[in-house]
């Protein structure tokens, strides 16, 4: 059964490799270009999970209850976590695909990821994330809850504001992207070469995040895409040696990297690349800064950003806010600051020079 | 006039970044042939052209993993 997984996570990794889907860029994005396309096709997906895994909670499929919220460590992890992605020039999700796209620097990403959420949940900072899932705990996660009404007094609104948004979107005045000239055919063309259009990718991920709730429930496992925990379940496993740490998340992030490498090699994408220096510190550092974040905020761009907001909970949209205002607050220091630097320096030279 | 700018080796968004840094030094009409191998950039590069108004005159995959686009300021 930890083999649908697997097929899972590969499905994933392809659809993304080939969608060019990455939240990280999306964030980024909506401030530094003041384009939200990637945010509106990640609230699709968002949609397209709910509907789903709502209704097969309400045909008795499985159960599922989302806790109680550490508002704080929510918090405070998501914006640690949204600096930490544009560091490492990815989230999670997008350096395990990356990864399998050759790029050495991802690997660097991965592993300062890896290692940090090993110690956060296993290791000498565990007492610390202990405590902090401890402080300000709200009782109830639920945003339904809360308000002690039903799921879908809010899904169907959210479902009603995202069908304006993408209709907004799909009939706004195109400008044609040029598009690379065609070298192959029929199916090939449109898996290995053709450009995905945004919101058919983001359809695809709903599914497929939708998909994965009845796949890992049928492992035990009652939860959706997950990419922290897993990741550290990795290194746990291979350090102790305890089968208890392989389960159905940690086949999905391979599969994610295998399906990547599938879908990066047969497109002709997949290459060794090596960064610099700069390029490689900045990996390790994001990466250690996602890891710290993931573990406190109890998931990242994909836990919190795509599964918990779709289950409707506090902690997956006070997370995907907070994790927003993180990539921000990186993104002047990374991509703004320098450039009005560089501006303002080469103004003066050319008052200087007259 | 046309000018080349290298960014193989730069991961996004820095390849974009770039493009559009070089090209606010260019006149209109002149070229710009940006080659890249990060691979976000097929995406984010052709998008950021056609939006700012730019003319494409080629975009093609030249080996494993790298691109070339020719674009002509507006």
């Amino acid at each position: 059964m930890i083999i649908t997984g697997l097929l899972c996570g590969a499905l994933l990794g392809f659809v993304m490799q080939r969608g060019r889907f990455c939240l990280t860029g999306g964030f980024r994005d909506m401030y530094i270009a003041k384009n939200n396309r990637i945010f509106y096709a990640l609230l699709l997906a968002i949609a397209v999970q709910s509907v789903g895994v709502f209704l097969l909670i309400d045909f008795g499929v499985f159960e599922y209850s989302a806790g109680s919220l550490p508002i704080l460590a929510v918090i405070i992890g998501s914006f640690i976590f949204g600096i930490g992605i544009i560091l490492a020039g990815g989230c999670a999700t997008g350096t395990w695909y990356r990864a399998g796209e050759g790029l050495i620097g991802s690997w660097i990403a991965l592993a300062g990821y890896m290692l940090m959420s090993t110690i956060m949940k296993s290791g000498i900072l565990a007492p610390f994330n202990q405590r902090a899932q401890e402080t300000a705990v709200l009782p109830s996660n639920s945003i339904a809850e809360t308000f002690g009404i039903n799921h879908w007094v809010i899904i169907i609104p959210f479902v009603v504001i995202v069908g304006v948004i993408l209709y907004k979107q799909l009939t706004k005045p195109k400008v044609v992207i040029p598009s690379l000239k065609p070298k192959r055919t029929g199916l090939a063309h449109i898996l290995f070469e053709k450009r995905w259009n945004p919101f058919v990718t983001a359809t695809l991920i709903g599914l497929i995040a939708f998909i994965a709730w009845p796949l890992s429930a049928a492992t035990g496992r009652v939860f959706g895409l997950g990419i922290t925990t897993p990741s550290a379940n990795i290194l746990q496993y291979l350090t102790t040696g305890d089968k208890g740490f392989l389960n159905w998340g940690v086949f999905l992030v391979l599969g994610i990297f295998a399906g990547s490498f599938f879908a990066a090699k047969a497109s002709k994408e997949f290459r060794f690349r090596m960064p610099d220096v700069k390029t490689g510190i900045n990996s390790f550092i994001g990466g250690n800064l996602m890891g710290i974040g993931a573990s406190l905020a109890g998931g990242c761009s994909i836990g919190n950003g795509l599964v918990m907001t779709a289950m409707m909970t506090w902690q997956g949209w006070i997370g995907l806010v907070f994790m927003i205002l993180g990539t921000w607050t990186a993104s002047y220091f990374v991509f703004v600051r320098p450039r009005q630097k560089a501006k303002a320096a080469k103004l003066k030279e050319q008052i200087s020079a007259v | 006039m046309e000018k080349k700018l290298e960014v193989k080796g730069m991961v996004c968004p820095f390849p974009l970044i770039e493009a559009q840094q070089a090209i606010e030094e260019l006149k209109s009409g002149d070229v710009l042939v940006v080659e890249f191998d990060c691979t976000q950039g097929t995406e984010s590069i052709p998008t950021w052209a056609a939006e700012a108004g730019h003319t494409v005159t080629n975009f093609e995959q030249i080996d494993e993993a790298a691109w070339i686009i020719s674009i002509q300021k507006k």
